[in-house]
């Protein structure tokens, strides 16, 4: 059973990425910080009893339910198309994710976007960028590399498959580092 | 400040295996978590409040959540486990249930044993009496002797 301080701790450090989570999803900052709290609320009342490993993802499956619900009891539609479809196909151009990704890894280093554009401008152009991955993809995306689940946990939290997972995160990072590139910002 | 540019990834060319692009996306995208996490850093004063306000509220909730559990009434919990059949182990509770069923099928075997019988020693009771009587049974098969069964007697 996690203690008072093992779930303060917990909650601590998950609040800042949960509510970016939410608001990426729901483009509400108010309606972002009532899921983190539904979310905490839940976790706490229902899971209270269970080992502090466990804790981080039932708390990103609550969360994910919790964004869920948001989008029924809004019943917008058009929101949760956008959010969870996942039927977006190839652009058909000649792009090609490993130069990119090479490209981004740091050959244009010597032309660091920082020296032009502020640091908090292309910090903030990454996070729109990331906002506007389609939903599954962004879940994906944030589950496995920003919360560091691994492939099955993220499978598990998501309500999908591990072959899924991985297809969901290659398209991600195959749209960030094409839109990245775009805008010229290295990281 | 900072500078967002990372020393590059190791010189050696890629070859377009899996592994190698998996490896690099994979270190793209850690990369791109690290902006975020960097970013979500810096939210506003009201935003970090409400997430005090959350966790306070959440931790309030664990609270009271453990305190009703721990009050909650043992005797009660068990009686009530018991009514519902619940107690004892997996495979005791499996016998326990087929028993009946069992005692219903050795209880049917039972009555058709016992019928059988019955049947059985009715047949030999006819047989019985027939082979003792004075009159062979082909005599019932006679039309005349059966016409003469039927004659009244006077």
């Amino acid at each position: 059973m996690a203690s008072d301080k093992e779930l303060s701790d917990f909650l601590k450090s998950v609040e800042k990425r949960a509510f970016k989570r939410a608001l990426y999803a729901v483009r509400d900052e108010d309606a972002a910080l009532d899921i983190v709290q539904d979310t905490m609320i839940r976790l706490a009342e229902k899971y209270v009893d269970r080992p502090a490993a466990e804790l981080p993802l039932l708390f990103q499956r609550i969360l994910s339910n919790a964004t869920m619900d948001w989008f029924r009891r809004r019943k917008v539609r058009q929101a949760v198309v956008r959010n969870f479809s996942d039927f977006e196909g190839p652009d058909g151009d000649d792009f090609d994710i490993l130069e990119t990704l090479q490209a981004l890894g740091g050959s244009l280093a010597s032309e660091s976007a920082a020296d032009s554009v502020s640091r908090a401008q292309i910090l903030l152009a990454i996070e729109a960028e990331v906002a506007q991955l389609p939903g599954r993809q962004r879940e994906a995306f944030l589950l496995r590399y920003w919360e560091e689940l691994d492939v099955a946990e993220t499978a598990e939290a998501m309500g999908c498959s591990e072959g899924s997972v991985k297809t969901h995160c290659s398209r991600a990072v195959h749209a960030l580092a094409k839109a990245l590139q775009t805008k010229g910002i290295t990281l | 400040m900072n500078n967002l540019t990372i020393s590059p990834p190791t010189a050696a060319p890629f070859s377009r295996q899996p592994a190698a692009l998996d490896a690099l996306q994979a270190r793209f995208a850690l990369r791109v978590a690290a902006r975020l996490t960097e970013r979500s850093q810096g939210l506003e004063a009201d935003v970090g409040e409400r997430l005090r306000f959350a966790r306070e509220k959440a931790l309030e909730q664990a609270r009271a959540s453990r305190a009703a559990s721990a009050s909650r009434p043992v005797g009660a919990t068990a009686a009530g486990a018991l009514l519902l059949g619940r107690t004892g182990s997996g495979w005791w509770m499996k016998l326990a249930s087929v028993l009946p069923a069992l005692a219903l099928v050795a209880g049917l075997l039972l009555i058709q044993q016992s019928q059988t019988d019955e049947q059985v020693s009715a047949a030999a009771e006819i047989d019985a009496a027939l082979l003792a009587d004075d009159l062979p049974p082909i005599a019932y098969s006679d039309a005349g002797f059966a016409e003469f069964l039927k004659t009244p007697r006077e």
